[in-house]
């Protein structure tokens, strides 16, 4: 029952095929594709016969309405109507294989959750991945343009008196008594025998650089401000005897790297410690600020 | 027709049904015989035939025997002829192939 039923549905796809090829070959179409037809045996291939001769009917026609040919077939009659055709159809066309590609895809993503593969590899995909831990970007406020920066660096040098004997040998050799002292106490006098000479600690001197031009620019772009202590050793000539070191921090390290960048150019502008007017090599320390003035 | 004959294009199916041909030019081979030969599918293998046959390639005639008797249409009967078996002996020795034996 089920075959005649197939036999039938093959019949009429065939039969309609015929139909609608060109006028000239239907009838011996449709003869010719029952004689085949006949002789095919399952259900599956009459059906693929049927598909197939529908599929021939829109070649075959499209090849009849090529105008070279039914020109060229006009005087010889319908036999020649196929003279010069210049190609053949593929096996498959293009759209045959498009539409095979999409069915082949979804069988295989059928497959692939039916079979308990995907589940599989869920599994197996945390086994193979590394976490890794990644800090979270804080989001930063935007630099400011620094041509519109309502602030001036500017740069401002306390000189304070961090002399420290025990690092520098001072060597005083004057008479026994002093003749003249600036750093006497207040209302009182050099015990006997002690002498006495004047001494000016030094300091930053001309040409000097300035903290504008060692300003942190990440510090400048959040107005950060603040200041340093820096030790240094300074010969009679202004010039560094040893690099700088930080004696106090300001708290910020980009302003305490700053500040010994900016003693350390600053070797040669030193203003020397002198000790009644000549200039010898001593320590002292000093205060560096940032700020940002209007 | 020999003009007819130079403009056909010659595919990988269109050899495959000149060799289905070639096996024994002086058989005449229907539509059915060419799809088990060559298991072209029928909607390649029809316009092949008759665009070969409108070439002169071959020639086709029905079967002679009557359809109320045997219990089934006529067959269509194809051949090739002797100026389509030598254009056919002469893509099969262009291509290196050799004419099939």
């Amino acid at each position: 029952m089920k075959t005649r039923n197939d036999q039938d549905l093959a019949r009429r796809l065939i039969l309609r095929a015929a139909r609608k090829a060109p006028a000239a070959v239907a009838q011996r179409l449709e003869e010719e594709w029952l004689a085949d037809l006949a002789s095919r045996q399952g259900s599956l291939a009459r059906l693929r016969l049927a598909i197939g001769c529908s599929w021939a009917t829109a070649v075959i026609t499209r090849d009849f309405n090529v105008p070279q040919l039914a020109t060229s077939g006009a005087g010889n009659g319908p036999k020649h109507w196929f003279a010069d055709h210049r190609y053949d159809l593929p096996l498959l066309s293009r759209r045959t294989v498009t539409l095979l590609l999409i069915a082949g895809a979804h069988v295989l993503l059928i497959y692939v959750f039916a079979s308990g593969f995907a589940q599989q590899f869920s599994l197996i995909i945390p086994q193979i991945m590394h976490g890794v831990v990644i800090e979270e970007n804080r989001p930063q406020p935007p630099p400011p343009v620094l041509s519109t920066l309502p602030f001036k660096a500017t740069v401002i040098t306390d000189i304070t008196d961090t002399f420290d004997p025990d690092r520098f040998d001072l060597t005083i050799a004057r008479g026994d008594e002093p003749k003249h002292a600036t750093d006497d106490p207040p209302g009182g006098s050099l015990p006997r025998g002690v002498p006495a000479v004047v001494r000016v600690l030094g300091g930053p001197g001309r040409n000097f650089p300035t903290t504008e031009d060692y300003y942190p620019t990440a510090s400048r772009r959040i107005s950060e401000t603040g200041a340093a202590n820096v030790q240094v050793c300074v010969d009679g000539r202004g010039y560094l005897t040893g690099a700088p070191t930080l004696s106090k921090s300001s708290g910020s390290p980009r302003i305490d790297d700053a500040a010994l960048k900016l003693a350390r150019a600053g070797s040669g502008h030193y203003r020397p410690t002198t000790e009644d007017g000549t200039p010898v090599t001593s320590c002292y320390g000093y205060r560096i600020r940032f700020e940002l003035t209007d | 027709m020999g003009k007819q004959i130079k403009n056909v294009r010659i595919s990988l199916q269109t050899l495959r049904v000149l060799e289905a041909f070639l096996e024994n030019p002086v058989d005449e081979l229907a539509g059915a015989d060419v799809q088990k030969r060559t298991t072209l599918a029928s909607g390649t293998l029809y316009p092949i035939l008759l665009r070969l046959e409108s070439a002169g390639w071959f020639v086709s005639r029905w079967e002679a025997v009557d359809p109320a008797h045997v219990g089934r249409p006529r067959r269509r009967l194809y051949r090739l002829t002797p100026s389509g078996l030598a254009r056919a002996s002469e893509v099969f020795t262009s291509f290196g192939r050799g004419v099939p034996a």
